[in-house]
């Protein structure tokens, strides 16, 4: 057989195990660890923007999402975008959701903080192209490209829709399945793996941040080795975006904004496009990592958004959220905003980014002169070391990216400054490890108290690692009042606990409970078998993660001292 | 140790055994009846051939008609693609002659090219003389092997004979660059046919 004689080997080949990436697991498993959905949204003569697809077809998505979506898929006002424009947004979940899996929700715990998501979001990432077609009555294509994802990884799918999407325009439908099968192919996004991507014939490789990375520390640097393909392009992080690019307009303002952010005051970012707002909105939630933005924020907001009535409401305060908007009717909706930041067209000269200040009043329409628009009164004084840094890096023409790196590590350092006394007194609130008894309760954190906290600094306040002056306690009471604020020591307690769950829970573990009960009288007997057996199903049912070992220990512990007891009381005992 | 990272592709009709191979060659298994492949599948395994280490990157593409015009995303940048038929349907045969044109007109010039005649285990029912095929693989320059992945025969060798023809390593710096599309040209203009010239894309890089 001709076949046969071909068969001699010319040399010799040997497998070297490596796991290929096949999924075994059930179709759509693997993509929906990434991504919720994709959408395409078309523009009709008639009805407007319209959900054309969804895909794959099986997911679901609410009437109100899907109109949320339709609206924020398409540029306010789209007469200046011609061409090819991406941006993203976030929107809310219909209530009642089937929340994430139980894998999804383990990985989540694994993320640092700030992106860790709370399930009732979705961010959509959006690819529109508007061409003129004479052939479409009206003379112009418009559709968009729309990636639903719970996970906030801004940099990945920014990238991701800018691949699929051009493909998806050429070419149609089969381009989305054959995206969406890929995806499909992805392994699971593990905290601290490094992860390969292929997708429409490339690799993109990354890494997934972990709540474990050092952020002061050298940039993360994807491991290179065991089980990596030599990927084709890599990406040098999932969620981070360019914060100097976003900032570059507004720059001498950035300290303040930062304090805005951190305190959770209302912001709004006025800009005639939805790429501009999504990236200013993005880049300042991220100015405050790693401190988590507690807020809703939204990068690109509309007028038919279903929070449009709460949010702008006159006759409450406004809400401490940060919106993105374009459309020139918000200029009077908001204008009685305290914060407000007007961008024009995004140019990358450095001459006009000297604006001064501006009285929020003095902003009456979206033609008014781009700016940070405040009544706000920082609490402390501008560093100008790192602004004569930037600006010297622009006279010199240093690569954006390095510029970012400057500005990222500088906020991260205030960040730290900031918060490193909070982390500090936190820690002096824990019972101490000697207070920890199998035979009462487990102990709890001590209450927060603000003015013990801020009696501390002047022995360990923010002075010991920032050069930064000025009213630094008066920062920490505005902080006191945020919604980041409550976020962050809501976490804290809730770890903390946890912690000390476990401790008193290995305590127990550890404790000789049969000799306890030799002088004991029944009734305490029993009642200590109760609180075991609710104290079991309260680490189970909340994920404490107490040791295998320790667990059958505790079980062993009840099972002798079952059966130390009257055989009536066992049988009881036992049902 | 240095591994040489080899990006391949496989066309052909639908139903000739394209991702049949890729299963043989990766796991060492078949599967009767395997359901069609949407888009492509994306698999690697890492060999070594004559002491030499090979990351194999395989895009195993879907043979539908409708993915047609998907198919320059996956052979651009390819160092190899397999061009697979089925040696008892004469038809797929004919489908080989317009991969093989297509990738030399529009693939890596230095792309090394196999013909896979696969169920070679399907002597009775054979449509396909094997010289025919010989001569035409000659001609176009590329490698000619029957296969079946129902039997493994050949399987491997197929990859041997591809890592036996990839040019030498040094002239690999170009290819390395000609894999990789840059991510963040989102106006990049791509055609289905006609792909960008040699130049053009060496001169991207591979690093965001």
């Amino acid at each position: 057989m001709a076949a046969m004689e071909q068969g001699v080997s010319e040399g010799m080949m040997k497998a070297l195990g490596d796991v290929p990436l096949s999924p075994t697991l059930l179709p759509w498993d693997r993509f929906s660890n990434w991504l919720h959905c994709a959408c395409v949204v078309t523009f009709d003569l008639e009805l407007g923007q319209a959900m054309e697809l969804i895909y794959p077809g099986h997911v679901k998505l609410t009437d109100t999402e899907k109109a949320n979506i339709c609206y924020l898929s398409f540029p306010d006002s789209n007469s200046g975008c011609m061409g090819d424009t991406q941006f993203h947004f976030r929107i809310r979940q219909s209530p009642g959701r089937k929340t994430t899996s139980k894998c999804q929700h383990q990985f989540n715990k694994d993320y640092p903080v700030s992106i860790q998501s709370d399930g009732a979001y979705y961010y959509g990432f959006v690819f529109f192209r508007q061409t003129k077609d004479r052939s479409i009555r009206r003379g112009y294509f418009q559709k968009s490209l729309v990636l639903i994802s719970k996970l906030p990884f801004v940099a990945l799918f920014q990238q991701l829709v800018s691949i699929i999407a051009p493909e998806y325009f050429e070419n149609g439908e089969p381009s989305l399945e054959a995206a969406c099968h890929d995806m499909d192919q992805w392994p699971d996004p593990v905290p601290g793996e490094t992860v390969n991507l292929p997708i429409f014939g490339s690799v993109l490789q990354s890494r997934v941040p972990s709540r474990s990375d050092k952020v002061l520390g050298r940039g993360q640097n994807i491991r290179v080795g065991a089980p990596t393909v030599p990927a084709h392009s890599i990406l040098p992080s999932l969620y981070e975006v360019d914060i100097y690019s976003a900032f570059l307009p507004i720059l001498p303002h950035i300290q303040m904004l930062w304090e805005l952010v951190l305190a959770g005051e209302p912001l709004v970012v006025m800009a005639p496009s939805p790429s501009i707002t999504s990236s200013t909105v993005q880049a300042l939630i991220s100015l405050i990592g790693p401190l988590k933005f507690y807020g809703d924020y939204r990068p690109y907001f509309t007028i038919h958004d279903s929070e449009f009535k709460e949010y702008t409401t006159k006759t409450q305060a406004p809400p401490p959220v940060i919106l993105g908007v374009t459309n020139p009717f918000f200029a009077k909706t908001l204008q009685h905003w305290p914060n407000i930041i007007r961008i024009g067209e995004m140019t990358h000269g450095s001459s006009k980014i000297f604006n001064k200040l501006k009285k929020a009043s003095s902003l009456k329409t979206l033609d008014s002169k781009p700016g940070v628009y405040t009544r706000y009164k920082a609490f402390l004084t501008k560093d100008k070391i790192i602004l004569k840094r930037l600006i010297k890096g622009i006279q010199s023409k240093r690569p954006p990216e390095a510029q970012n790196a400057i500005l990222r590590r500088h906020f991260l350092e205030l960040t730290h400054s900031f918060m490193i006394p909070l982390e500090r007194y936190m820690a002096s609130l824990m019972p101490l490890q000697r207070n920890i008894s199998p035979h009462k309760g487990p102990p709890r954190l001590r209450p927060f108290d603000p003015e013990e906290f801020l009696r501390s600094l002047e022995h360990s306040g923010p002075q010991l690692t920032s050069g930064v002056k000025g009213d630094w306690e008066g920062l920490y009471r505005k902080f006191f009042k945020s919604q980041n604020f409550e976020g962050w020591y809501y976490h804290r307690q809730y770890e903390v606990n946890q912690k000390l769950q476990v401790l008193h829970m290995e305590a127990l573990c550890d404790s000789d409970l049969v000799a306890w009960i030799q002088d004991k009288e029944e009734v305490e007997i029993v009642d200590l078998i109760l609180r075991i057996r609710e104290k079991l199903a309260f680490a189970a049912s909340n994920q404490i993660a107490v040791s295998d070992e320790s667990l059958q220990k505790l079980n062993k512990h009840m099972d002798n001292i079952i059966s130390s007891l009257p055989e009536d009381l066992q049988t009881v005992l036992k049902s | 140790m240095a591994v040489r990272e080899v990006k391949l592709c496989l066309l052909g009709e639908a139903a000739v055994g394209k991702s049949s191979i890729v299963q043989r060659f990766v796991k060492d298994q078949f599967r009767p009846a395997l359901e069609s492949t949407i888009g492509a599948s994306f698999m690697t395994k890492r060999v070594e051939v004559d002491g030499k280490h090979y990351a194999f990157q395989i895009w195993d593409t879907a043979g539908q008609e409708k993915y047609r015009a998907l198919a320059p995303m996956y052979y651009r940048g390819s160092a190899a693609a397999i061009v697979v038929y089925d040696i008892t349907r004469e038809q797929t045969f004919r489908a080989v002659k317009e991969w093989v044109s297509e990738l030399r007109k529009n693939a890596a010039q230095d792309i090394v090219l196999a013909i896979a005649g696969n169920k070679c285990d399907l002597e009775d029912l054979r449509e396909v003389p094997y010289k025919d095929v010989q001569d035409y693989a000659q001609q176009k320059n590329a490698i000619f092997i029957e296969t079946s992945a129902l039997t493994a025969v050949n399987v491997p060798d197929l990859f041997i004979k591809i890592a036996h023809q990839l040019p030498p390593e040094d002239m690999l710096t170009s290819r390395m660059n000609t894999s990789s599309i840059k991510l963040n040209d989102t106006n990049q203009k791509r055609k289905c046919c006609g792909g960008p010239s040699r130049n053009e894309m060496g001169s991207r890089s591979g690093i965001l």
